[in-house]
């Protein structure tokens, strides 16, 4: 198989993806800042010399980390944190700018945020 | 608002909860629920304990389970209260049918699930449709009309009222996936259009978020596959959240705060109509004996016992004269008083309607544990020692101060335990009698090898690790890891190795979680009727249905168990008589020989006790040598003082003391004399504390019993009431202090004396058996091995006893140890079973073609595997097949075996013409050289693990003899502190935990003359470390140690490798012979 036809394939099946998906992913993982209304949740954050609105209710989440692979300790006590992901799913926009989906990671235990991925 | 959760996996949920029923109805109370329910997977595996806890936590209990349906996924069946316990029973049947199919595959089928479900056109259950229903699943995988559809089946299927709920879940999973608030969204949804309630739950299976991670090292164990490699737990979210976290759920579900509102509430109101009864629903601890039919009895069960109990005087005491009688009948009537009081008359009846026909199977039984100390037990024949004679106490078995049903133990012949239990289950049908299970939870290895797993150790790594988890438990391992010397190494390596790290914490994590269910060893639950109704049952090992419930579930549920234990020796006792019986046509009534034999008894203070019950250690050998027992009661004494408590209640030494004249005894005050006269002033037993407790207190001996129980946990009280009320009745202060710090020293370490009695009657039994009749005695313990020694201990014990052993025949061995007569006298004949490599269909058929004419013809007919046959004739088992053996070596028989083997296919054996082809080539070679006798020996340790033809240490005795090795039959003669040589095949090595914490190694070594005794201390254990353990055959150096009339033993100061100075011994002879 030559090199072109190997590129062609594979951007042929990247575009099918794309059409099922129906958006792209971007897979960002920075540290932002974020603000929060009084339930916790974020109303809009800067990320690369940008400010974001969040324009919807945003959607928290719970996912896991395979603590068997990170973690140097899993004593009784040590807290689900090891575990377990605090994740926001939301739409905001920044100015003049179509609206985009984000997902958040929030550290509760140093109240810091991560920019995960973004659907365009 | 208050909030109830209706489902919870305790961590009976085998592998999946992490909680114990007794922490989550902790938590729960402590969070304000006024009830809380245990839904574990496939059974009430928990459920006693979690009513136990709720009532002690005064909150409502409420019961479930999680089954899986036939092709509709996993659901949650809740029994429903306050209505006599008919959704209890529905819930156990239900359980009970699930279960029937298969272990592998717990399921039961929509259809069978309704109709169980149903009682009187009103619903006894209700089903939770959560997440993993089929109706849950279409919300996710399918869309709308799908998933309404499966609620409309559902609802089709059980139109009664309250039998549906659906239950909303969120574990705030990803939006879209299982237990998303998505999900719950469009359950929510569909239960409202289609006008089926609506709970929420939180699905819990731990305590706290925390306990995730030992849910994720579960799941790995669940699906025996390292973490990684299949999908974890979506989150930590399935704990036991408090109410206002559970309100925030259903707002964050609903979007409102009314039909948040609504979805708390509508959950408490069907929480409220799951509410247990422990006592209507569940029959709380309702003594539930069979029906007066099923025992063949009428009118008045008490009226019964005490007709049956008088019966028994006449029996137990015949002709006894009037006065002798009149203590026996007012023990009688105080015990009957006490049945009466509690009502257990059903149980005592049942218990003796067990026994007797135990009896009447003709299979040997004794009575173990408190419950000998009972005059109605002696009566009814439940137990076999007379409580009045050896002074034992009913109040010790069963006072009116406790309520709760007394355990009476039998214990009967091993071999024979099964066939009870299956005539237990045909005369009281089997509705009436299941099988107890138990629980074994994770230890030390176990908790070790599971968290192994679940990271992805290698099996040798873990194993390697698992071996060094020794004699602590496994909760504080990191503790340990910096005190044990045998983790120092383990402990070095966990600064730079992060999985081993992860090991330490996820073992702790996991010991003491329940592992799984498995059969009892001894326990089977006799109950009326309606048994089923009350525990839910599934097959066990054997085929016969076993509870749910374990043991600790008994005494709540008010249910019967007895424990009927296989016990080896009665098999074996039970075998001698059989052969006495078969060979000399005598018949021997073994309970009811003289307990006062001489010749027994002279025979065990030789201390020769190798087969006795109780007695054979090397431990209660050189007591029985310091002790030198005279009668019955010494047996009781010697057993009961060889135990745990007496020995760290230091009691031997002053009791020895006492008995043999050293020191006098003192009683402290003349009215103890009665008392403690028996045991030289010590106080053994807890019959002894409560007569004294009686004596000085006036209390009852039953209250006396109460005060023994309480003694270690309310030391205070019982001292302060103690010394009051003795001070009270007239005895000195100077008297009533001594005699407290007596009691206070005895705390925990008395043995119940009943118990003791019990155990020494097998103790005289065997004795006896083994005084009178070695021989049968002998094949009994060949054939059921019943002690802790190898068999090949007990050959040397035959050879000692001039008792003649006959090899391995095929024409004569069957599958057990039959006594054969000989011209001159009587011979054991070894079986075929103890063969390497044998297997039981070859024995079998050897058995059955037997005798055979030739070696061709047992080739042919028997049937032999090649290698089988090759071991035979190596043994010696087919010496007596060449034809004219005489002229034949086993060499030649040899040769003609493998000849045969090497015949590529087996000529077929037709009725006219038998093996004709065969007879053709079968020529028997001759010449080959006929098997030395160490040959034959060592192919005799290899095949049978037993020196048949000779000693082990024989060949070593010129050498043994230049060396001035001493024989274990001189020892006793010698002095004290003499230098002497020991040596031996190693028979036993105990390391006891000593009283200083100082390890001491005790080896036994078997020459042949008998067994002697080393002891090992500490320079002595460095000395002679290369050998301590592993060594076979052993030559040991030390000093005797006399320890009492026959007791000596040898103190070591250095061991070698026999066969390394064998080896020597033979350089240096060669090159003396060569010189």
């Amino acid at each position: 198989m030559s090199a072109d036809t190997h590129t062609l394939i594979i951007r042929t099946l990247v575009r099918i993806i794309r059409a099922l998906w129906g958006k792209q992913m971007i897979r960002v993982d920075e540290s932002i800042q974020v603000a929060t209304n009084q339930a916790g949740e974020p109303v809009g954050f800067s990320w690369r010399n940008g400010s974001y609105q969040v324009i919807t209710k945003p959607v928290r989440w719970f996912s896991r980390r395979n603590w068997w692979d990170e973690s140097a300790r899993a004593q009784r006590g040590i807290g689900a944190g090891v575990l377990e992901l605090e994740m926001w799913r939301l739409s905001a926009s920044k100015q003049n700018s179509s609206p985009a989906q984000f997902e958040l990671i929030h550290t509760e235990a140093t109240n810091s945020w991560q920019l995960l991925r973004i659907f365009g | 608002m208050s909030f109830t959760h209706l489902n919870v996996s305790s961590a009976y949920s085998f592998h999946f909860g992490t909680a114990k029923p007794d922490e989550l109805a902790k938590a729960a109370s402590a969070l304000g629920f006024e009830a809380l329910a245990i839904t574990d997977l496939n059974g009430l595996y928990g459920a006693v304990k979690h009513i136990g806890s709720c009532l002690k936590q005064n909150i409502a209990p409420i019961v479930g389970v999680r089954l899986n349906v036939q092709h509709k996924g996993n659901v949650t069946i809740l029994a429903r209260g306050h209505n006599n316990g008919i959704g209890w029973a529905a819930l156990c049947r239900i359980i009970s049918a699930a279960q029937k199919k298969s272990k592998k595959e717990v399921s039961i089928s929509q259809k069978d699930l309704a109709a169980l479900m149903k009682t009187d056109n009103k619903a006894n259950c209700t089903i939770l449709l959560g997440p993993d229903s089929d109706f849950g699943q279409a919300t996710i995988l399918a869309n709308a009309t799908v998933a309404a559809q499966k609620l409309l089946e559902w609802q089709k299927l059980l139109p009664y009222k309250s039998a549906l709920a659906v239950e909303i879940v969120s574990h705030l999973t990803e939006p879209g996936t299982n237990y998303s608030t998505m999900q719950a969204k469009r359950m929510l949804q569909l239960a409202k259009t289609i006008g089926i309630t609506p709970v929420i739950t939180n699905a819990v299976r731990y305590l706290e978020p925390d306990d995730a991670l030992t849910g994720d090292v579960l799941d790995a164990a669940r699906h025996l596959e390292a973490l990684g490699l299949f999908d974890p737990q979506p989150n930590a979210q399935a704990w036991l959240k408090p109410a206002s976290l559970m309100e925030k759920l259903a707002l964050e579900i609903t979007e409102s705060k009314t039909l948040a509102l609504e979805l708390i509430s509508n959950t408490e109101v069907l929480a409220k109509q799951l509410r247990l009864d422990p006592v209507s629903d569940c029959g709380w601890s309702k003594p539930k004996t069979p029906e007066k039919s099923a025992l063949g009895i009428e009118g008045n069960p008490f009226e019964v016992l005490w007709q049956k109990a008088h019966t028994g005087i006449n029996w137990r005491y015949p002709n006894q004269s009037e006065d002798k009688l009149l203590p026996i009948r007012h023990r009688l009537h105080q015990e009957l008083i006490t049945i009466n009081k509690l009502g257990f008359a059903t149980y005592f009846l049942t218990v003796a309607d067990v026994a007797q026909m135990i009896r009447d199977m003709r299979i040997r039984t004794a009575a173990r544990g408190s419950g000998a100390g009972s005059m109605v037990n002696y009566l009814l024949g439940i137990s076999s020692v007379d409580p009045i004679e050896h002074e034992l106490l009913f109040e010790r078995f069963l006072s009116t101060e406790r309520s709760s049903l007394p355990d009476i133990d039998i214990d009967v012949e091993s071999a024979r335990r099964h066939e009870i239990y299956r005539a237990i289950f045909k005369r009281y049908g089997g509705n009436r009698v299941t099988l107890l299970s138990m629980q074994s939870t994770y230890r030390g290895r176990g908790a070790v090898r599971d968290g192994g797993l679940a990271l992805g150790f290698e099996p040798d790594q873990i194993d390697e690790i698992a071996k060094s988890i020794w004699r602590f438990s496994a909760r504080d391992f990191r503790g340990m890891l910096g005190k044990k010397p045998e983790l120092r190494a383990l402990a070095a390596q966990l600064d730079t190795d992060r999985r081993l790290n992860l090991l330490v914490d996820v073992t702790e994590r996991l010991d003491r979680l329940p592992r799984h269910i498995s059969m009892h060893p001894c326990g089977v639950i006799l109950g009326n009727e309606q048994l089923l109704s009350h525990t839910p049952v599934e097959p066990s090992g054997l085929g016969l249905p076993m509870s749910q419930f374990d043991k600790d579930d008994m005494d709540p549920m008010g249910m019967l168990k007895l424990d009927i234990l296989g016990v080896r020796m009665q098999s074996s006792m039970a075998y001698a008589i059989r052969e006495i019986e078969r060979v000399s046509k005598k018949s021997i009534d073994l309970d009811s020989i003289a307990r006062d034999d001489a010749e027994t008894f002279k025979q065990i203070r030789t201390t020769n006790t190798l087969g006795v019950f109780q007695i054979e250690s090397p431990g209660q050998r050189e007591l029985t040598g310091k002790h030198q027992p005279t009668e019955f009661n010494d047996l009781t004494i010697q057993i009961s003082l060889f135990r745990p408590g007496p020995m760290k209640g230091n009691m031997i030494s002053p009791y020895l003391d006492g008995r043999h004249g050293i020191i006098k005894p003192d009683f402290i005050h003349p009215d103890l004399e009665p008392i403690l006269k028996s045991t030289h002033g010590v106080v053994i037993f807890h019959e002894q504390l409560l007569k004294i407790l009686n004596v000085m207190t006036g209390c009852s001996l039953a209250k006396a019993d109460e005060l023994r129980r309480s003694l270690e946990k309310d030391r205070k009280f019982v001292e302060k009431f103690f010394k009051e009320n003795a001070t009270k009745r007239g005895y000195s202060r100077v008297v009533v202090d001594r005699i407290w710090s007596v009691l206070d020293g005895f705390g925990s370490f008395g043995f119940c004396k009943a118990h003791g009695a019990a155990f020494a009657l097998p103790t005289y039994q065997s004795a006896w058996l083994k005084t009178h009749y070695p021989t049968e005695f002998l094949a009994g313990l060949f054939t059921h091995d019943p002690g802790m020694y190898p068999k090949r201990l007990l050959l040397a014990e035959a050879r000692r006893l001039g008792v003649k052993i006959l090899g391995v025949d095929v024409n004569r061995s069957k599958d057990e140890y039959l006594v054969e007569k000989t011209h001159d006298g009587l011979a054991i004949r070894m079986a075929l079973t103890d063969l390497y490599g044998i297997s039981g269909a070859e024995i079998s058929r050897i058995i059955e073609n037997a005798p055979y004419k030739d070696l061709a013809d047992f080739y042919l007919r028997a049937n032999p595997a090649r290698s089988t046959a090759k071991n035979l004739a190596l043994i010696g088992a087919l010496d007596q097949l060449g034809s004219n053996s005489q002229d034949h070596t086993r060499g030649d028989v040899l040769e003609r075996v493998r000849q045969l083997s090497a015949l590529k296919s087996r000529p077929k054996l037709t009725k006219d013409q038998p093996m004709l082809d065969f007879d053709l080539i079968d020529l028997m070679p001759k010449g080959n050289p006929e098997f030395t006798k160490e040959l034959q020996l060592e192919s005799e340790m290899d095949l049978l693990g037993m020196d048949v033809t000779d000693h082990q240490l024989a060949k070593y005795q010129p050498m043994l003899d230049q060396m001035g090795v001493v024989r274990a039959s001189e020892l006793v003669g010698l002095r004290s502190k003499t230098d002497v040589l020991v040596a031996g095949v190693r028979v036993a090595t105990q390391s006891p935990p000593m009283r200083s914490g100082k390890r001491v190694v005790f080896i036994t070594l078997d020459d042949g003359t008998g067994c002697s005794d080393a002891t090992f201390f500490d320079q002595a254990q460095e000395r002679s470390s290369h050998v301590l353990f592993n060594t076979k055959l052993m030559l040991v150096s030390g000093k005797t140690r006399r320890t009492g009339v026959k007791g000596v033993s040898v103190m070591a100061e250095n061991a070698w490798d026999l066969n390394q100075l064998w080896q020597q011994y033979l350089k240096e002879n060669l090159v003396a012979v060569e010189n």
